[in-house]
């Protein structure tokens, strides 16, 4: 039997690319890509934005999380085409240049990040919670931050930065 | 006078920027035009014999552009070890037989993802199906399957195939020990396979250049990798560039060279194409490395009042179907037994046997938590049963300053004793220990418990590369470039690292940039894998900074007319202490350097090396020679709740007390505490690999369960500082990264005993295994009465 690969055709016809254009952080982009694509894919290879991180190709570890019309979305489980003309966000949003925003500034004096690789799906979780719930509880920050994984720093050090980033009290605790 | 602005404060990650704007750049952000994808194609037997490879088909697939085997490799082994005992065992693809589910057997490259799938699927084997052995016990025995039959067997006495490596140590007496004993009991503890759950995935990017191959490679020390690489591909170590990439997260699983690197660099060598490798989880979690679960049986025996007379431990570790790291973990359960309390009578034995499972790594903690949950769940038996407190028992046990030990290590400045008394007082263990168990709430199925768990660890080790080496170069406007091959993978290297050297040579934190882990612009340094990048880098930067210090004040010395011990430094001046008119900018001291001195930049050189007296690692047979010149003790705490109608046991609250010797950034010492009670909470409660046959069958992380921000613990920790950093000096620190996963384990055992009267002898501590234990306590009770 043959081998199914990108070139193969079925009933003739190759699997057929398609143009989108798609919003990322304000900027569009047209990118040519097969209908099996993951919006993850399309960030990373396509537009060429690394900051979204790969850890698991399959929606259960959260480091690829970025925000579709506000949503936080899983997007190596999302296609590339279902995300056409939507607004999507990525960690390089965040920040205006070299100035950090105030959530990122909070993960650095909470020591939030460390190995750094669950950081960018954290932060858009994040930013997406305090853009609906500017002071949310800890319950609030547990539910809209379940779907993503941390392996080093026990998730103590993540809620108290969004704590701090919606100034309930917490302070810096680096320097 | 020691008045420190940079060491010992709780500095931001040097690194926190690029982490949080998606900047910092991982291996699998490399990206190289014509890059080709590899895919490998892995065994689907246990144990086989390979009759046929039939590459053909595959290598004809359209867009195919290098298939390969071991018949294109030199054949050449490689190993966690390699000694003369315990020679190199493993070639990077299997010849002839396969020994485990998932082990390498050939490697593809094509010009995309699908396509490198595709061709794998092409490739014909035939196999010969060979009878598997996964107990260890059971591959311990006369007519087992011998999975090595070309191995050499390293322990004559014993006619056991398998056996893949032996520990032997002990001193005194151990029968006379016993049999001077008050009490002597004996028990059997387990533990099972967990992973490392590192979020990024293991990936390799090659790329050969006529004579130089460029790797990106997630790793845990660019050196070892480079040593192994260069090895198995027969190139001088010049020709082996590994590029630093940061690390997301390792905990142990990425130290061994993996077959999937090797292939990358082949097939880029054969295709003049940079190959990238990326494992799946999938492929993690059913083909890669995970830890070592151990079989711990251990006799103690006791005096009346609880000083331990005589020990007697025998275990056994299923290392998989390589030797790995097994050997090793054999050797360190020894060392995590005899560090933390002294016991006058010792017999040891621990086996590393082979198994037709996956190969096993390096996990944090390299079978502390293992040894401390058996010892310490066993040491708070022996208490109840001769009435002792639990903290008693233990101070009376443990080590103080200033011993020397049996493998002529010295405990230095020890503060263990200081942390089981601080974790009393904090937690008032002794008042709220049993309380729940004497008298039981009546109105509710809660119970609580308390309990505690000691243990001590290594501060860094010889083993190759053995010593770490930094240069600092001033740049002529007083700034300068740190070159250090320490690599950060979280744990904050490349922020102490500058903090040190900010202090030695008095400059901002902003004055210094740092550039790590790449083996060709940095010097060697021994990696984040033997807990001693703090110690040892440190300190070799601490003296590159005295170095070009040096260097500063003799040039200073000359302009000012004035002797280098009148100069001090203050933030990018050098100032005379008896004219303080008198000053130089680093910047004029710089100038008038090359100016003068044949165009001395100024170039500080620092290097440093573990037990500098010692020639080589202690023997991984008998235990002989020296281990480490820094023990790391710590006392760790675990408050449970459990519930008895359903078994279910929670962490509520963990302390860590803890003797780091000095706290170079006492947030990233926090950062590493809450870790690693995160991690042991997962151990305790969560996580398992599950086999059948050899076969991983929980392959994702729906089905491994790590702990998720609704598994926390409330993580609190105190400092015993048992040691000081003074400008100019060596100074010692003590591990902090990887230990702290094992006293709170034996703690949360030891507080759901408390909180239920059930003694768990294996983890993970689940809610059946609970419930059952309540069960046969009614049973007994009921017999009773």
């Amino acid at each position: 039997m043959d081998q199914i690969t990108d070139r193969t055709t079925v009933n003739g016809k190759k699997s057929r690319s398609r143009v989108l254009e798609m919003s990322i952080n304000g900027e569009t982009h047209e990118i040519t890509v097969k209908p099996r694509v993951m919006l993850l894919e399309a960030i990373r290879d396509k537009i060429g934005l690394t900051g979204t991180k790969d850890g698991c190709e399959s929606g259960t570890c959260g480091a690829c999380t970025v925000l579709v019309d506000g949503q936080p979305t899983l997007s190596c489980i999302s296609l590339a085409v279902e995300n056409e003309g939507k607004d999507i966000r990525t960690v390089e949003d965040l920040a205006d240049g070299d100035n950090l925003n105030f959530l990122q500034e909070a993960f650095l004096d909470q020591g939030g990040t460390q190995c750094g690789f669950c950081t960018p799906g954290m932060l858009m979780s994040a930013t997406a919670l305090l853009e609906k719930n500017p002071k949310p509880t800890r319950d609030d920050i547990n539910k809209a931050l379940e779907g993503n994984l941390c392996r080093c720093t026990g998730y103590n050090s993540i809620v108290d930065s969004i704590l701090q980033a919606s100034d309930q009290g917490v302070k810096p605790r680096l320097l | 006078m020691n008045h420190l602005r940079h060491v010992g404060k709780s500095v931001k990650r040097k690194d926190g920027p690029d982490k949080v704007t998606g900047r910092a750049m991982y291996c699998q952000d490399v990206k190289l035009p014509g890059m080709l994808t590899g895919r490998i194609l892995r065994s689907p037997h246990p144990h086989a014999k390979i009759v046929s490879i039939d590459l053909g088909k595959a290598k004809a697939l359209d867009g195919v552009k290098g298939v390969i085997t071991v018949e294109d490799t030199k054949g050449i082994k490689h190993g966690f070890v390699e000694t003369p005992r315990y020679p190199a065992d493993q070639e990077v693809l299997a010849r002839d037989r396969v020994v485990h589910v998932g082990e390498e057997i050939a490697a593809v490259a094509a010009i995309d993802e699908v396509t490198a799938q595709a061709a794998l699927e092409l490739i014909e084997i035939e196999y010969e199906i060979l009878p598997p052995v996964f107990d260890p016990h059971k591959a311990m025995r006369e007519g087992a399957p011998e999975i090595h039959p070309s191995h050499p067997k390293v322990a004559e006495k014993e006619s056991y195939a398998n056996i893949g490596g032996k520990t032997e140590s002990g001193w005194g007496d151990v029968e006379q020990g016993f049999a001077d004993s008050y009490y002597v009991r004996e028990d059997r503890y387990e533990s099972h396979l967990r992973t490392h759950g590192y979020l990024e995935p293991q990936v390799t990017v090659a790329q050969w250049e006529s004579d130089k191959l460029n790797v990106w490679t997630s790793s845990m020390g660019a050196f070892n990798k480079r040593a192994k690489l260069a090895k198995v591909l027969d190139l001088p170590y010049s020709s082996v560039r590994v590029h630093k990439a940061y690390v997301g997260g390792a905990f142990g699983g990425k130290v061994d060279l993996y077959s999937h690197e090797y292939c990358a660099a082949r097939l880029s060598m054969l295709t003049g194409r940079p190959v990238r490798f990326v494992a799946s989880r999938e492929e993690i979690f059913s083909a890669y490395r995970h830890g070592q679960p151990l079989v711990v049986e251990i006799k103690t025996g006791v005096k009346k009042d609880g000083t331990l007379v005589a020990q007697e431990l025998r275990i056994i570790n299923n290392s998989g179907a390589y030797r790995g790291s097994g050997v090793v973990v054999v050797f360190l359960a020894w060392g995590f037994t005899m560090a933390p309390y002294r016991v006058p009578n010792l017999k040891y034995e621990g086996y590393s046997v082979y198994t037709n499972y996956t190969v096993r790594a390096p996990q944090r903690g390299h079978g502390c938590p293992q040894v401390r949950f058996a010892i310490e769940s066993q040491l708070d038996t022996i208490a109840e049963e001769i009435g002792v407190n639990p903290i008693d028992i233990r101070l009376r046990n443990a080590r103080v300053a200033d011993e020397e030990l049996p493998n002529k290590d010295n405990t230095h400045e020890a503060g263990l004793q200081d942390c089981i008394k601080i974790a009393a007082e904090k937690t008032d263990l002794v008042a709220k220990y049993g309380r729940d168990r004497k008298s039981p709430p009546k109105d509710s199925s809660i119970r609580h418990g308390i309990g505690i768990g000691i243990s001590a660890y290594m501060s860094g080790t010889l083993i190759y590369p053995n010593g770490s080496g930094v240069i600092i170069k001033m740049n002529d406007d007083g700034s300068a470039v740190v070159l250090t091959g320490a690599i950060d993978l979280g744990q904050g290297a490349e922020t102490i690292i500058t903090q040190i050297v900010a202090e030695e040579l008095s400059l901002e934190m902003d004055d210094i940039k740092i550039v790590s882990s790449d083996t060709d612009t940095t010097p060697q340094d021994i990696g984040a894998w033997i807990s001693g990048l703090t110690y040892v880098t440190g300190n070799a930067a601490r003296q590159a900074a005295t170095n070009a210090r040096v260097k500063l004040l003799g040039v200073a010395a000359e302009q000012m007319n004035v002797t280098a011990d009148d100069l001090y430094l203050d933030n990018k001046e050098i100032i005379s202490q008896s004219n303080p008119d008198n000053r130089l900018s680093y910047q004029q001291v710089i100038a008038a350097s090359v100016a003068n001195h044949h165009g001395d930049t100024v170039i500080g050189e620092g290097f440093w090396r573990t037990m500098r007296d010692e020639p080589n690692h202690p023997s991984l047979a008998t235990t002989k020679g020296r281990w480490t010149e820094n023990y790391a003790y710590s006392a760790q705490t675990a408050e449970v709740e459990v519930d008895l109608d359903t078994g279910e046991a929670k962490l509520v609250k963990a302390l860590t007390v803890h003797d780091c010797g000095f706290p170079i950034n006492p947030g990233l010492v926090k950062g590493q505490i809450d870790g690693q009670v995160s991690m042991a909470l997962g151990h305790a409660f969560m996580e398992e690999i599950l086999t059948k046959d050899g076969y991983t069958l929980n392959t994702s992380w729906l089905d491994y369960r790590m702990p998720t921000i609704h598994n926390m613990a409330e993580s609190e920790d105190a400092d015993v500082i048992t040691e000081q950093y003074e400008v100019g000096q060596s100074y010692r620190t003590k591990e902090v990264g990887e230990g702290l996963v094992s006293g709170i384990l034996a703690a949360i055992a030891n507080a759901i005993y408390d909180a239920t009267g059930v003694r768990l002898h294996s983890t993970p501590f689940s809610p059946e295994k609970i419930l059952k234990g309540l069960r046969e306590l009614e049973r007994q009770q009921k017999a009773a009465e």
